[in-house]
This record gives C-alpha cells, sequence and structure tokens, in this order.
C-alpha cells in the first residue's frame, strides 16, 4: 500500500513553503511506501478561516496545512506504522 | 492586415553608442504604425544624439500631423552643429502606414527602401521635394498601397556599404543587389519568415561580410511586414460571478487561434467545467516559479500572479530566452499579434495575507503593466475583458 500525498503548488502554498518541497528528499524507507505528486492548486487557501494555514497538502484525501518536510515525514512515519501494526 | 514592425541594429567596431536610431509607434485607435531610421553624421555618442533627436521629432510631427516636409524644415533648423565639418546632419526614412495598406514613405539621405511583393522587388514611384532651406538636401516621397504580404526592407548605408574596399566578393559593398539576393534567399526559404528574424539576419549578414566580421558602420535593417494579424487568448483569473464559469470557459474553448491559461484555479475551472482533465506536467522543479500543466486544446497552462510578475519582469528586461514556465508564457506571448485576455476579477483573500512575500500583486495591476509593456516595446496589440 502508498500513502498518497498531493502537494499544492498554488500561488499562496507556493510562496508559503511548498516550493522547497519541490525537491523533497524522503528517507529511503519512507519513499518506498509514498507516492508523491504535485498539483496545481487544491483550492483549498480561500478557505483558510476553516483549514488553518498555506502550504497545504492533501495526504491519502485529507488536508492537511502548514506542509513542510519534517510534518509530512512525521505523518509518514505514523501512517505507515499504522498500517503495519493493523496488518499484524 | 496586421503590420510586423522589427529593426536590428549593430554598432560600428570600438563604439560605446549606436550612431543610427529607430523608433516606432502604433496608433491603435487609427490601426496607424509610425517609424523613423535615422543615421546621425559620424559615429558613437554625438551620431546618436543626432540619430536620436532627428528620429524622436519627425515621430512626433507625424504623430500631430504636421506635414513631413515642413517638419523636415524644422529639423534642419534644430540639429546641432558638427564641430568639426560645420554641419549638421541625421538622414532618415519616415514610414507612415495603416491596416488598409495605406503607405506613405518620406527619405532623406538613407539608401531607398526596397517593396518586395510576391518574392520580387517592385520599384515604386517617387516625388522629390527640395529642401527650401539645404538646396542640396531632397526628400523622397512615396504613396502607394501595400498588399497582404508585402515587406519593405529599409536600412542604414552600414548595410548596403558593407564590405566596401575590404571583401573581393563585394567590391562596391553589399548593395542593393546583394541585399535582394540575401531577401530571396532568406523568403524563398521561409515564406512567411517574422520581421524580427529578417531584420536580424540582414544586419548580421552585413557585419559578416565585414572584415573579421566588425562593422566599420551602425548597421540598421527595419523591415515592415503586412500579413494577416496571429491571435491568442490568455485567460487569467476565476471570472467574478460564478455562474458564469461555463459561458466563459465556452467561449474560452471557441477560440480559434492559440490559447493559455494563467492561474490555478483558472485551469481547475475550465477543466471542470469543459470535463477535461488538467495534468501537471512531470517536469525538474525549477525551484522558483511552480511548473507548467497540459490539457487538451489549450497551449499552455500555468501558475497564474508569480508567473505572470516573472514573465513581466522578462518583457521589461529583455530576457526572452528563459526556459520556466515564466519563459515558456513570454514565447506564448511574443508569438501572437494580437493577446486577448480574459481577466477574471475575483480575488483570493489568500494572497493578501499580510505574511505572503510583498511582490505578490493584484493580478490586474500586473496584467496591465504587461499589457503596456506589450504595446510600448513589443508593438503587439493587446485587449483586455474584464469578467
Amino acid at each position: 500500500m502508498f500513502v498518497e500525498v498531493e502537494i499544492c503548488l498554488g500561488t499562496t502554498c507556493f510562496v508559503l513553503g511548498a516550493s522547497a518541497l519541490q525537491e523533497l528528499q524522503l528517507p529511503e524507507k519512507l519513499r518506498r511506501q509514498t507516492k508523491i505528486s504535485y498539483v496545481r492548486c487544491l483550492n483549498v487557501c480561500k478557505n483558510a478561516d476553516k483549514f488553518s494555514k498555506a502550504p497545504y497538502a492533501r495526504i491519502d484525501g485529507e488536508i492537511v496545512a502548514e506542509i513542510s518536510a519534517e510534518k509530512l515525514a512525521q505523518i509518514l512515519e505514523q501512517k505507515i506504522k499504522g498500517e503495519k501494526n493493523e496488518a499484524n | 492586415m496586421f503590420i510586423d514592425i522589427a529593426c536590428a541594429q549593430l554598432k560600428k567596431h570600438q563604439q560605446n553608442a549606436c550612431g543610427d536610431y529607430f523608433l516606432s509607434q502604433r496608433i491603435p485607435e487609427a490601426g496607424r504604425l509610425l517609424a523613423v531610421l535615422s543615421d546621425g553624421l559620424g559615429s558613437g555618442i554625438k551620431a546618436s544624439i543626432l540619430a536620436k533627436m532627428t528620429a524622436t521629432m519627425l515621430l512626433r510631427s507625424l504623430e500631430k500631423d504636421i506635414e513631413i516636409q515642413k517638419a523636415a524644415e524644422i529639423l534642419l533648423h534644430s540639429l546641432p552643429v558638427c564641430k568639426v565639418r560645420g554641419i549638421s546632419y541625421a538622414t532618415f526614412s519616415v514610414i507612415d502606414c495603416d491596416e488598409d495598406g495605406q503607405v506613405s514613405i518620406v527619405e532623406e539621405g538613407n539608401p531607398d527602401f526596397l517593396l518586395i511583393r510576391s518574392g520580387k522587388h517592385r520599384p515604386v514611384e517617387y516625388q522629390e521635394i527640395v529642401s527650401a532651406a539645404r538646396p542640396e538636401r531632397k526628400l523622397k516621397t512615396y504613396q502607394f498601397q501595400a498588399e497582404l504580404g508585402d515587406r519593405l526592407i529599409f536600412c542604414s548605408d552600414g548595410v548596403t556599404q558593407a564590405g566596401m574596399g575590404d571583401n573581393p566578393a563585394y567590391p562596391r559593398g553589399f548593395g542593393k543587389d546583394g541585399l535582394l539576393d540575401k531577401l530571396a534567399e532568406c523568403l524563398s526559404a521561409e515564406q512567411s519568415l517574422p520581421s524580427s528574424a529578417l531584420a536580424k539576419i540582414i544586419a548580421q549578414n552585413a557585419a559578416d561580410i565585414e572584415p573579421r566580421g566588425l562593422p566599420k558602420d551602425d548597421i540598421s535593417a527595419c523591415v515592415v511586414y503586412f500579413r494577416n494579424p496571429r491571435e491568442a487568448l490568455l485567460f487569467t483569473g476565476p471570472p467574478y460571478a460564478q455562474e458564469k464559469d461555463t459561458y466563459y470557459a465556452i467561449i474560452f474553448d471557441e477560440f480559434a487561434g492559440k490559447k493559455a491559461i494563467c492561474g490555478g484555479t483558472t485551469a481547475n475551472i475550465i477543466s471542470r467545467e469543459l470535463d477535461r482533465p488538467v495534468s501537471t506536467l512531470p517536469e525538474p522543479p525549477s525551484g522558483s516559479l511552480p511548473p507548467i500543466s497540459a490539457m487538451s486544446g489549450v497551449d499552455l497552462i500555468t501558475e497564474g500572479i508569480l508567473t505572470l510578475t516573472r514573465a513581466l519582469e522578462y518583457l521589461e528586461k529583455d530576457k526572452l530566452a528563459e526556459k520556466d514556465a515564466a519563459g515558456h508564457l513570454v514565447d506564448f506571448i511574443l508569438q501572437t499579434d494580437i493577446l486577448r485576455i480574459m481577466l477574471g476579477a475575483k480575488v483570493n483573500q489568500a494572497h493578501y495575507d499580510p505574511a505572503l512575500p510583498i511582490e505578490i500583486e493584484i493580478r490586474r495591476n500586473i496584467v496591465k503593466k504587461i499589457a503596456a509593456v506589450l504595446t510600448a516595446k513589443y508593438f503587439k496589440k493587446v485587449e483586455i475583458q474584464y469578467i
């Protein structure tokens, strides 16, 4: 199973940090189970009241605000660990 | 008809300034185009000043519909006199034409312009007017009707005299015949060559036949080309009234020329309304701009504000060979004569978060600035529709 990550490269997200995520280097163990794609715009920032702050990503269909390389790695680790636990 | 005009210039070897000056102006409401090519006496800064004054004064006079003969007389009395030679002089060619093909040309001292029609040189009749103040100076005036596909070639004597005395292949210089041969060669290879490309070829060719490729005089080649206009449409920003999304998406889709979208949300709206998927291209990240996307029936899709802002910078600073998304946008824009812009007025509040960099401007302002630079510097016609 892959964790699907979509990173928003819309204007707001791009200037608030998503530009740095274009060259994201995940640790090998996470990379193998993650599928990262970049999208033009997730259309989230205009509803910032609801979703907190840019940059945004969608991870397995769920919007995550203020995404960064560290935060993404953390979420992925939890998700992958969780899947393993479920499998056991 | 659209009038495609361009001028290419090369400085005399070891000079800091070009002693030829080219100036052109469109008057969109009259579909009229004015241009002046002037060659100042001598070379360097002195020649440059004479040529600039001549071109500017003549263009301003034409703009105000002052009779050309009168404008030339005023000019003869106004130019600063050269200390060494005791004369003041700058030759000129003045072009006044419109989109219906009415052409009026006045020449003084520059090589005769060339009319190329259906690939062949056609001589044009002229009248001679002698200056009242300086009888040695004669104005040649031409009036004729241009046809679709016609090209007018103007140049300074740096082109026609290139190679003179130095190049055995051109003992009397490149001359009119050399120029006509080169034009025939270029136009038979590519009939619809843009004026900018042809002007560059002529100027470079003149420089190449000089010893070691170093021009002995300032070189200017100006090309005017009457052709069908190329139109393109740029859609940027979501429409103000959301219920009109479908309507505008259909108008966009039905446009016959080339099409571009600048804006992630805008692209998503059109994709939704036309039920056509849009995909982000797997390009290597450029770092400073979001990547381009693709959708069938659309020639280019980029992010909005950042890309437009960067494209404006490229256009202002003549950076025309950049490879990022803004570079692609500049390419797209410069390949067209008439750019129609559908400018969505809806504002994304998130763009005005004080946490964002200050260079994020209101879309409307950037687009207006792009329109201004395209009109003034690149001689494009731009029409903005606010939606």
